[in-house]
């Protein structure tokens, strides 16, 4: 039937074979690209391979000119001289040159190089770019004081993808936010804290948001609607959500040790319960540093009200002999009945704990049924009771454990302490007759 | 189980196919599915074409043949549901190994068929090739004409001078830069002969006695300013900032003087012309890269023919030194002469030869301490 279909295919493996014609070969055929595939295909180069295309000949003189991204990195400025003032002149000059030849819309501007500190033509910059249309801004100040962003960065209301490290942002007071903005990373920013709320208030299409060493605010009222991704790492007193009931990936590192509990009212729930109140669909979770002591802040239930049903990641750095810390972890277990992977990493106890060290209960290891458990997997511990308890339960209550992998801390008692944790690990009942447990070096 | 057989093969039978005809003519039977891969050819069949041999969606240009079919079976893997995604991405990675050329025509082919993950493809493919290769090596895989003049391939934008073989390309380009340059001066030169200017040697001679203040050289100059002023403009486009502008001026002076010999309303400010030169180089004013003023642009190669007697030229270059070791040493007295009347009107008494000019034809002169330098034709 397709006879015709079987010629072109036999055409095709015989095309090889056939001496090309000496004119097809010696045609130039790219240059001949339309225009919107050349900037694709320049933008898959550095800027610098792009703008050199200039000299390959007459046609491609200005081909470079139009192509929709822009980044200047380290790799923008290849003179190595020792003098700061020459290489950001250069730098500065390279950018200014690249503007003004450029035409046309500009979706992505990421300027990140080493030697350029927080310079005044940064400002002159972003004042070009808020004219145009710019859909992503990446800024890295790598080194020096934050940089104070210019104004007219706030006008910019084609944002999709915000950037920034080591700047300081002061939205003016006629500021409504990024309409279009999807995603925003800031990492080393310092911003006032009524601004930041209104600024994730105020970006209503908000779908990841990722903020790293901040100062300024220390209350995260996060109120985004259409969160799906939350990543923060950071020193902040309060964390709290609202409306975001598609939130669905959450990592959150609280890097100091404080007493979290003391705002917190007698009889009203604790921080497990408010944290967990709007994260209905939240799939993957990982508790880093001392999060979990925040958690645990507060009355902490058997069961969270709200069940988990879609998490299926955990991941909890926990301080093993801090009750309150295991209750709240077992809370969680037991509030996620779907879960398929538990990392459990330990956190060495601290000097002068606030909790004093009690065993659980047996009791509270009660109501634990992980059905879906299958990958579990163990890192720092030491072969404390307490811990080994733990393990114990989560043992024997995995019907549908495939792996557990175990890694002990590092530890001056060496080798004897090892064989301690062994002799227990193997001990222990499994729940799971395809259970493995995998012992790692430290 | 013939019922169920039946239902297959009916089901066989209802694949639909659609027609697609390239330029050269062929037409091909594809299956639906994997044609409305394309956007375009989706487009096309709910305009109702494609449906039969006779009324085949016809494919844009660059679709040839051979491209079609392996469009087709990029179509074919890729519209099939049960592939993974690495499964995907190693099929990719095997379908775009092919010499550039087929690289580019498939990369038209596909942009025309709209068929962007494929586009998408071949173009980070592409940027490979490019990727790391020199000028040479990129103009060799995709024979692209090296078609730039030397003095066209200027610095590179970016600090490329790491690369000792570039700082040395660099090297020849300028100096390569520089002798096209003057040739391409000596062309000009030779050119624009049919500017005659016939004024009467007198007059040029007086004009060069009288130094500061011949009303009468000044007056034939002040009527054709007008002239001058477009032509300046036309010729601004060719006036290019360089050392070989000392040669240009040379030679101009050479052809001015021959050209004494009778009257051409069309090359007003001759006089000028012939002065400035000499007067220039012989005080070597050359760095004219960061100035704009009138006077470069007034005195271009425009004017320049050839008939000037020898022994006549020497006479003349002797006076017009004199005339320029005068003019320099009165220079700052005279430029606030200048700037006095610029300001109280437009039309300065000609005593300042060719103040005039400057300071009407191109107001945007700045009469800067810089001036002295470039201006002194006056």
């Amino acid at each position: 039937m397709n006879v015709s279909v079987f010629f072109f295919v036999n055409q095709k493996q015989r095309e090889p074979h056939n001496l090309p014609c000496r004119l097809d070969l010696e045609i130039d055929k790219i240059s001949s690209l339309p225009g919107h595939v050349i900037d694709k295909i320049l933008s898959h180069l550095s800027l610098r391979e792009a703008v050199r295309t200039s000299i390959l000949c007459s046609k491609w003189r200005y081909k470079w000119v139009t192509v929709p991204s822009l980044v200047f990195d380290n790799q923008s400025v290849l003179v190595s001289s020792q003098d700061q003032t020459v290489l950001r002149n250069k730098l500065v000059n390279i950018v200014d040159h690249v503007l003004l030849l450029h035409t046309g819309p500009i979706d992505k501007f990421k300027l990140s190089n080493r030697d350029l500190q927080g310079v005044p033509d940064i400002d002159r910059w972003i004042l070009f770019l808020s004219r145009g249309s710019v859909k992503e801004f990446v800024l890295e100040i790598w080194k020096g004081h934050r940089y104070k962003l210019h104004s007219s960065l706030y006008l910019c209301q084609k944002l999709i993808h915000l950037e920034l490290f080591n700047c300081l942002l002061t939205p003016p007071a006629t500021f409504n936010g990024f309409k279009s903005l999807k995603s925003l990373d800031l990492q080393h920013i310092t911003m006032e804290q009524t601004a930041f709320e209104y600024l994730i208030y105020s970006c209503p299409l908000l779908e990841r948001l990722t903020l790293m060493n901040f100062d300024g605010f220390t209350n995260l009222k996060i109120h985004a609607p259409n969160l799906l991704f939350f990543d923060i790492g950071g020193v902040f007193e309060d964390v709290s959500f609202q409306g975001t009931s598609h939130l669905a990936i959450v990592s959150i590192g609280l890097y100091v040790n404080a007493d979290y509990g003391r705002n917190l009212a007698l009889g009203k729930p604790g921080n497990l319960v408010k944290f967990f109140a709007h994260l209905p669909h939240i799939q993957r979770l990982e508790i880093q540093s001392f999060f979990l002591k925040y958690l645990s802040a507060g009355n902490i239930p058997v069961k969270l009200p709200a069940v988990c049903d879609d998490l299926s990641f955990l991941s909890i750095r926990i301080n093993f002999s801090d009750m309150e810390e295991k209750l709240a972890a077992l809370c969680l277990l037991r509030s996620s009945p779907n879960l398929q992977e538990l990392e459990l990493l330990a956190r060495p106890e601290e000097q002068g704990g606030l909790r004093f060290v009690a065993n659980i209960l047996e009791e509270d290891y009660q109501n634990g049924p992980f059905n879906q458990l299958r990958l579990i997997k163990i890192v720092g511990i030491v072969g404390h009771k307490q811990e080994l308890s733990f393990i114990n339960f989560l043992l024997i209550n995995s019907s549908a454990l495939e792996k557990m992998t175990v890694k002990p801390a590092t530890s001056d008692r060496g080798w004897e302490m090892q064989k301690e944790l062994l002799k227990e690990l193997l001990c222990f009942r499994r729940a799971s007759i395809n259970a493995q447990i995998i012992y790692q070096d430290p | 189980m013939v019922e169920a057989d039946r239902e297959v093969m009916k089901a066989e039978m209802m694949k639909s196919y659609i027609w697609l005809q390239t330029t050269d003519g062929s037409i091909q039977e594809v299956e639906q599915e994997i044609a409305t891969f394309c956007p375009l050819i989706c487009q096309e069949m709910h305009s109702g074409l494609g449906t039969s041999k006779t009324y085949p969606i016809s494919l844009p240009d660059r679709v040839n043949p051979a491209m079609l079919s392996l469009i087709i079976d990029y179509c074919r893997f890729h519209q099939a549901p049960g592939r993974s995604n690495k499964e995907r991405k190693v099929y990719d990675e095997k379908f775009i190994r092919m010499d550039s050329n087929r690289l580019c025509e498939l990369t038209s082919a596909a942009d025309s068929l709209q068929l962007k993950p494929l586009v998408d493809l071949t173009s980070r493919a592409l940027a490979r090739i490019i990727e790391g290769k020199s000028p040479e090596e990129i103009r060799g895989i995709f024979h692209i004409p090296d078609d730039l003049t030397e003095e066209e391939k200027l610095e590179p934008l970016k600090n490329t001078m790491e690369d000792s073989r570039i700082r040395l390309l660099n090297r020849l380009y300028a100096r390569k830069r520089k002798e096209l340059k003057e040739r391409e001066n000596l062309k000009n030169a030779q050119n624009e002969e049919e500017c005659v200017d016939n004024r009467p040697l007198d007059d040029l001679l007086s004009f060069i006695n009288g130094g500061n203040g011949d009303s009468k050289g000044a007056t034939a100059s002040k009527s054709k300013k007008k002239n001058r002023k477009k032509k300046d403009q036309q010729k601004n486009a060719h006036e290019d900032n360089n050392p070989s502008n000392n040669i240009s001026f040379c030679n101009a002076i050479d052809n001015d003087k021959k050209k004494t010999n009778g009257h051409d309303p069309s090359c007003p400010k001759n006089k000028l012309h012939g002065l400035s030169f000499p007067i220039l180089s012989q005080l070597k004013l050359q760095d004219t890269r960061d100035i704009n003023f009138a006077p470069e642009h007034e005195f271009d190669d425009s004017d320049l023919d050839d008939e000037i007697d020898p022994a006549m030229k020497e006479k003349i270059d002797r006076e017009v030194e004199d005339f320029a070791r005068r003019l320099n040493s009165d220079w700052p007295e005279r430029m606030q002469e200048i700037l006095c009347l610029g300001q109280e009107k437009r039309h300065i008494p000609m005593s300042m030869n060719g103040n005039d000019a400057s300071v009407k034809l191109n107001p945007k002169i700045k009469m800067r301490s810089e001036v002295p330098k470039h201006s002194s034709f006056i």
